[in-house]
């Protein structure tokens, strides 16, 4: 007990001697991890959407109004026996005029204005698997009775591509920023070994093992890189909650994110930054305790 | 309580620190450990408290083989000895009380044992005067008592002084080894290193003598030659 309270003391006199750098520390990690902890929940949400998107029409073909009905059925049930095919529904002139005023239901003017007769038949198609939409467009294509091809899967596909490719320069970031809390720490760390370099010296002929003496140095690191992360969850908590109430929430993007995952992700967060301040310290005291 | 048994110490590059030694110290002993500066002294004490360790030979220290200590036990063998090195290394920022009560929180007794024991090593090395004083406020020999005082929080079985009164002048150094000598007759084995001949010739004891780290001479009440 006298022994935790020795440590304890001397972890928070240890941070004293060098607050500047402690809240650089603090500082870096906490971006660090906001930066973790926004990039993979924003990842979830885009996922979470496409995954939504994927759900439903994958691949729309607007039908040639010049070819007859038996044509468009014809096609209707070719689509149908493909296996990569889940179903197909046929959308009429008069149902897409109805989407049509639906959707511009704001804009009279517009619906006004609109000749309905361009608005074709289309069939709109769900596949097993989204990703199959290529193969449905090389089928079709030359078909007289397709006027055009649409897929879902595109659209999707680029917005998943820029999501990944965001990903990996706020990963490529948040691991810069990590490397540069890292070496704060150790910075810290060897600081603060100096100064007490003498009663090292002195703890060690006493017959202080070598992880007592430790102790206080690995305790600070880990409660500068807690801190940080502890931080930058609750600001990233915050983030989240502010973008479900949003416009964009509402617009595009559906902010939903299980809690399950943040909760799964804090944890690991935290997990992470406890291992991390370890790590540091780890790295950072070896050598002073080694003189 | 220490025996060497061929011990040879040779530094990286090929200079010979210690040659061959074998000797034995028994418990309760007082030994002076003398020789010129460079003679291997303080090779011969960092070798007891696994400071370093020996290129050949067998070294025993109160029980633990210390030549083929794994290194997580060294801390096991030094709680059973006291070490005072020549600079007495004391926290600048610590009075004397707190230099001496550092050892023992260090140690793990609880707050109670530490104000005890630390008032009963003021009293052994009799520092009562100055226990609230910083070091910068203590004279040398004082200090080098703050330090024998710290050396002793363990209950050493051995007390290793590495030329405790090597920056003292005479009147101060038979004061330091007058302490010495109590804490000796209470049951603690001492080994001195020093080059000081008035002390070894005024206290007759046992000597051992080292030249160019070959131990020349082992005398059970010998003098400074």
């Amino acid at each position: 007990m006298n022994k935790l309270s020795y440590v304890i003391k001397n972890t928070f006199i240890n941070m004293r001697r060098n607050p500047l750098l402690v809240i650089a520390t603090v500082l870096a990690v906490l971006v660090s991890s906001f930066l973790v902890f926004t990039t993979l929940s924003g990842r979830a949400v885009v996922q979470n959407n496409t995954s939504r998107w994927q759900n439903g029409v994958h691949v729309v073909i607007f039908l040639d109004d010049r070819v007859t009905t038996t044509a468009h059925k014809q096609l209707q049930e070719s689509l149908e026996s493909y296996p990569e095919v889940r179903m197909v529904d046929y959308f009429s002139k008069d149902e897409a005029t109805e989407e049509f005023k639906i959707l511009f239901k704001d804009q009279p003017e517009l619906v006004q204005e609109v000749d309905f007769e361009i608005l074709p038949s289309s069939l709109r198609v769900n596949l097993n698997n989204p990703s199959d939409y290529t193969l449905i467009i090389e089928r079709m294509e030359g078909n007289p009775a397709v006027k055009e091809i649409r897929a879902s899967g595109e659209a999707i596909e680029r917005l998943l591509s820029l999501t990944n490719t965001l990903v990996l320069a706020a990963t490529v970031f948040a691991i810069l920023i990590a490397f540069a809390a890292f070496i704060l720490i150790i910075n810290t760390l060897r600081l603060t070994a100096f100064a007490k370099r003498k009663e090292i010296k002195v703890m060690k002929l006493i017959g202080a093992s070598s992880t007592y003496i430790r102790l206080p140095f690995i305790f600070e690191a880990i409660f500068e890189s807690l801190l940080g992360t502890s931080i930058a969850v609750g600001l990233g908590w915050g983030v989240i909650q502010y973008s479900k109430d949003s416009v964009v929430a509402e617009s595009i993007f559906d902010i939903t994110i299980s809690d399950g995952y943040l909760i799964n992700l804090t944890l690991g967060l935290i997990l992470s930054s406890v291992l991390f301040g370890f790590f540091a310290s780890y790295v950072g005291i070896r050598k002073a305790l080694n003189e | 309580m220490i025996k060497l048994e061929n011990v040879s110490l040779v530094f990286q590059g090929g200079s010979v620190a210690l040659s061959n030694i074998t000797t034995e110290i028994k418990e309760g002993d007082f030994v002076y450990l003398i020789g010129h500066s460079g003679s291997g002294k303080s090779s011969f004490l960092k070798l007891l408290y696994r400071d370093t360790y020996p290129t050949k030979g067998i070294i025993d220290v109160v029980d633990m083989e210390v030549s083929s200590l794994p290194k997580w036990k060294i801390p096991i063998l030094r709680r059973k000895l006291g070490i005072v090195t020549q600079e007495p290394q004391l926290l600048e920022d610590r009075t004397t009380f707190e230099n001496i009560s550092f050892s023992l929180e260090v140690l793990g007794y609880d707050a109670k044992e530490i104000d005890a024991k630390t008032s009963t090593l003021i009293d052994l090395v009799e520092l009562q005067d100055n226990a609230y004083k910083f070091p910068y406020q203590l004279s040398g020999g004082e200090q080098t008592r703050v330090a024998i005082a710290r050396a002793l929080a363990s209950n050493p079985l051995v007390l290793l002084c590495d030329e405790p009164t090597g920056n003292l002048d005479p009147d101060l150094s038979i004061q330091i080894v007058s302490l010495l000598e109590k804490i000796n007759r209470a049951g603690t084995t001492i080994l001195m290193a020093t080059h000081d001949s008035s002390i070894v010739n005024r206290r007759k004891k046992r000597v051992l003598e080292l030249s160019d780290g070959k131990l020349i001479r082992d005398e059970t009440e010998g003098t400074y030659v």
